[in-house]
């Protein structure tokens, strides 16, 4: 793209009129700039008092008094215990002496409660230990789980940084003593040796110090540049388009003589501009206060960073600067207002930095196929040269695929110019006054935005001892009042609205085989994922014991997280979701954007993928017998047998490629059954009924 | 004014032959909004499209300056065809309409030399037209103030004047009076009518009978889509055997509901 007269003149009115906007340039420029080194600033403070128990130098020694009190049954045991503790050692004069006081107090729980107290300490004789231990398992070191003497536990709060520091210096405390102890036991029975000389162990860091800082500091990097290019770019970007709809500007200029593809890159430019200058002030503010000593920063850090990492950083950060730019332009032309667009940021944001966080997943490397996910792949490139690991060509490969989404995020916003829907957003609408279902099927998607965040707040606000009312509160509140109130407020018939229509019989049999065949089809994807992106193996464990309580009896959460859920959400996504959207895209695109939307609704992060596929596969079955029916049979059967699957304890990644091959199979029958005698949803876009190719492609993405 | 950098003046400076848009709407299905539209227009001439909200006045209209892409025929604007050349025709027209809005937050001077710049006026000429445009559309006074503050009569003279930034050969109008009370309508009139005699080619829409009748050389009746006309007004009267347009236009209308 050439820098053409027209490029220039726009790109100069676009930044000319946010210099000349005084209110933009204090939200996005002189506000973050006083803000962010505030945010650092009490990270710092607050990493400080959770942190490590080594003073830093400089402060003065001053003693460290934690109150304690002792209790249990064997109180005089621990009290001897404590006394006998070794006095503070003077190793150097920066080590802060520590002192345990002991308090006397009536009810040492309750005074622990009050915060009188830093922590308390119980002695149990061995026989307690085991009856509380049944109660409540609690990790013990090895050796301990069948003692002979009598037992200390230390009780302390993790929300209270004093507590927990105190607690755990009295635990280092105690080790020491016992290991003193066992030595000069071993000693007086005759062991000829220190115990240290025959099984020493110690641990040893062989990563060097820039390694180390590195791959800290490059874990984190690429998220707040992101963070400030959003911050810069957003300043820009809703005006840039959505804003220009909305006063009119746009169509003046685009009855100009200018190119749409000149109005779109100056655009871009600009905001590309702004995302830079921020970053740019944001690090020149950052090595102002560093400079000023308001920030300490470990001196390895600034090391880590030489002016080549520095420059190698720029030129990697620029298509990461271009695709979020690009993205925001993109956010700005769908937007039809610029209220619309600021709405819009927010999750775009959200989606932009998801990819940033892959550094931090542990194992992965730029040699598997992270490499062709934009913005990820640089992330996790920007951490390699940090810690002085780079290999060039992945990482000119991670340049390049980041560079090409840019320019294909950006030919998409000039793809959007050219959409006549999107360029006439502002004119007055027929569906907004006539409202019904026409006004449904422009506002759903609003809808189910507001509905996402309302989950959202639910989930991460509000939580219930019992799992069960969690789940009536979802499904109740999100999931049965919502379609409920769309259905009311835009007069939607019930029956066209949720599908309630009977297919054929026989694909009732189809669902009974299918259901189960998918499942383990899906384990087997995963499975097969594994092979290109390496998933930690914690991340496999988690999806295999999801969130069985032992106290609720199968029946039970059969019925609250399988038959309730399956028949309730498919009520909201292949019912009120598929009949607002089903006009506006392809069927196979209709299967895809709904198992997304549905995926994105189950939050746990490493849910959203195959819950996706669930739902393209539910949609997909609606779509066929045009009925919500088997789709509800069929999330009803998957959800309980993944119940049956995590309470039995049956590993279904280990299955043999032999049952892998069947269940695809049976899968495959499945789907071919009910394609057969499939009795379409009817009125999806471009006619009737839905063409023999459309549902053709249907079926291959379900079992491929 | 110094006009006709073109070279010797095509017969019509607009011209379309069966311009058809057809679209997709959620609520009512395929709607054909411009159905075989014929239209000519050549310098020095107004043709005014009459018609009632949503007779397709707008839509033509859009197509015409490369907004909307036609789904049938052509039309042609100083012989660029719209949707082969259409930034040749985009340079060579100059587009108002009510929902045409100027930049806020620069001057109307700053507009003008905007407006001129991105539609290909010769660079080293631009001051000396950006001038001329204050001088003639009496807009000196207010020239280095924001956009933002200027009244809305202010608004719309500065709004005429980036319209002839590049002085264009084609104007289009599309219902330009519809939001402006009686005092500015009368001045946008007389504005019209003077750039008519400069020589343009201007195609004018609107659904008042009266600003027809007056401003119009020549007048296109479009209903739902089709043009049931185009004639003087004296040639509409011979044909309709009725003296005022709006009985001619009821005339016209009423022919194609009654089946």
């Amino acid at each position: 793209m050439r820098l053409t007269p027209a490029v220039r003149t726009i790109y100069g009115l676009e930044i000319r009129s946010l210099l000349r906007d005084p209110r933009a340039i204090f939200a996005s420029i002189i506000l973050p700039i006083v803000l962010f080194p505030l945010l650092l600033l009490a990270s710092k403070k607050m990493e400080k008092d959770l942190g490590d128990s080594a003073p830093t130098q400089g402060e003065p020694a001053q003693t460290k008094t934690y109150k304690y009190a002792i209790t249990g049954t064997e109180s005089e045991f621990v009290r001897q215990l404590v006394e006998g503790l070794p006095a503070p050692d003077a190793e150097g004069a920066d080590t802060k002496p520590i002192d345990f006081k002991l308090v006397d107090v009536e009810d040492p729980v309750q005074a622990f409660n009050a915060g009188d107290l830093d922590f308390y300490v119980q002695g149990m004789t061995p026989d307690e230990w085991q009856a509380a231990r049944a109660e409540k398992p609690t990790p013990v070191e090895e050796g301990a789980e069948k003692s002979e003497t009598p037992v200390v536990r230390i009780h302390y709060r993790f929300d209270r940084p004093k507590s927990l520091k105190g607690s755990s210096t009295l635990r280092d405390k105690l080790h020491e003593l016992r290991t003193s102890q066992r030595h000069a036991k071993l000693v007086a029975v005759g062991f000829p040796v220190d115990p240290s000389t025959v099984a020493a162990s110690t641990t040893t860091n062989v990563a060097s110090k820039r390694e180390m800082s590195g791959s800290q500091l490059g874990r984190m990097l690429t998220m707040f540049v992101l963070i400030l290019m959003v911050a810069g770019g957003s300043a820009i970007a809703p005006d840039t388009l959505a804003g220009e709809k909305e006063r009119g500007t746009l169509t003046t200029l685009l009855t100009s003589a200018a190119a749409r593809s000149e109005i779109t890159y100056a655009k871009f430019l600009a905001i590309v501009t702004m995302g830079l200058v921020v970053t740019a002030l944001q690090v020149f503010n950052l090595w102002l206060y560093l400079g000023m000593g308001l920030i300490d920063v470990p001196a390895d850090y600034a090391a880590s960073i030489t002016p080549v990492t520095a420059i190698v950083l720029f030129v990697l950060y620029l298509p990461v600067a271009g695709l979020t730019s690009g993205v925001l332009l993109l956010t700005s032309a769908y937007a039809k207002t610029y209220k619309e667009a600021q709405l819009f940021l927010l999750p775009v944001i959200l989606l932009l930095i998801v990819p940033t966080l892959a550094p931090l997943l542990p194992e992965i490397s730029l040699s598997s196929a992270i490499v062709m996910v934009p913005i990820a792949n640089i992330s996790i490139a920007v951490r390699d040269v940090l810690v002085g690991q780079a290999n060039g060509w992945l990482v000119g490969m991670a340049w390049l695929i980041t560079g090409l989404a840019a320019v294909y995020a950006t030919r998409c916003a000039d793809r959007a110019l050219n959409d006549e829907n999107l360029v006439s957003g502002a004119d007055t609408d027929r569906a907004e006054l006539l409202g019904g279902p026409a006004l449904f099927r422009k506002r759903v998607l609003r809808w189910f935005a507001v509905l996402w965040a309302v989950k959202v707040l639910i989930d991460f606000n509000v939580s219930f001892e019992d799992l069960r009312v969690t789940s009536l509160v979802n499904i109740g509140l999100v999931f049965v009042a919502a379609p409920l109130v769309m259905v009311w407020r835009f007069e939607l018939k019930a029956k066209e609205a949720f599908a309630l229509r009977m297919p054929k019989p026989i694909v009732w049999l189809a669902v009974l085989l299918g259901a189960p065949a998918g499942l383990i089809v899906s384990a087997m994807i995963f499975r097969l994922a594994s092979y290109i992106v390496p998933i930690p193996t914690e991340m496999l464990e988690q999806l295999g014991q999801a969130f069985l309580p032992e106290d609720i009896p199968f029946w039970q959460l059969a019925v609250f997280f399988a038959v309730l859920p399956g028949i309730v959400e498919e009520l909201t996504f292949r019912g009120a979701l598929l009949q607002g959207l089903r006009t506006r895209y392809h069927p196979v695109m209709l299967c895809v954007i709904i198992g997304l939307i549905f995926g994105f609704f189950h939050f746990q992060i490493f849910r959203i993928p195959s819950t996706a596929v669930l739902g393209m596969v539910l949609t997909a079955l609606t779509l066929m017998t045009g009925s919500i029916f088997p789709a509800m049979l069929w999330h009803a059967l998957n959800n309980a047998m993944a119940l049956y699957i995590g309470s039995a304890k049956v590993d279904l990644t280990a299955n043999s490629w032999l049952a892998y091959a069947g269940a695809t199979l049976a899968l495959t029958l499945s789907l071919w059954v009910i394609w057969k005698n499939r009795t379409p949803y009817p009125g999806l876009r471009g006619s009737d009924r839905p063409s023999e190719a459309d549902l053709a492609g249907v079926g291959e993405t379900v079992s491929g | 004014m110094p006009d006709n950098d073109e070279s010797p003046m095509k017969p019509h400076a607009v011209k379309t032959e069966g311009l058809t848009k057809v679209f997709y709407d959620d609520g009512r299905g395929k709607v054909v909004a411009v159905d075989r539209v014929d239209l000519s227009c050549s310098g020095g001439e107004i043709v005014g499209l009459l018609g009632a909200n949503g007779a397709g006045k707008t839509t033509t209209l859009r197509m015409l300056s490369t907004i909307l892409a036609p789904t049938g025929g052509q039309a042609w604007v100083m012989g660029h065809e719209v949707t082969e050349n259409p930034q040749d025709v985009r340079s060579h027209m100059g587009f108002y309409s009510a929902s045409t809005a100027l930049y806020p937050k620069i001057t109307a001077r700053e507009t003008l030399r905007f407006f001129a710049k991105v539609n290909r006026y010769p660079a080293a000429r631009i001051e000396e037209r950006v001038e001329y445009l204050i001088k003639r559309f009496g807009i000196s006074d207010y020239a280095d103030s924001r956009v933002e503050k200027l009244s809305s009569g202010m608004k719309q003279k500065v709004s005429i004047a980036r319209t002839v930034a590049h002085d264009p050969p084609v104007l289009i109008f599309d219902e330009p009076t519809v939001a402006l009370d009686v005092l500015n309508a009368i001045e946008l009139r007389k504005i019209i009518a003077q750039l008519r005699d400069d020589g343009k080619a201007i195609i004018f829409s609107t659904h008042v009978m009266s600003e027809a009748e007056q401003l119009c050389n020549r007048i296109a009746i479009i209903h739902r889509g089709r043009i049931l006309a185009t004639d003087t007004l004296d040639g509409l009267r011979k044909k309709t055997g009725c003296h005022y347009l709006e009985e001619i236009f009821v005339h016209c209308t009423q022919e194609t509901d009654t089946p």
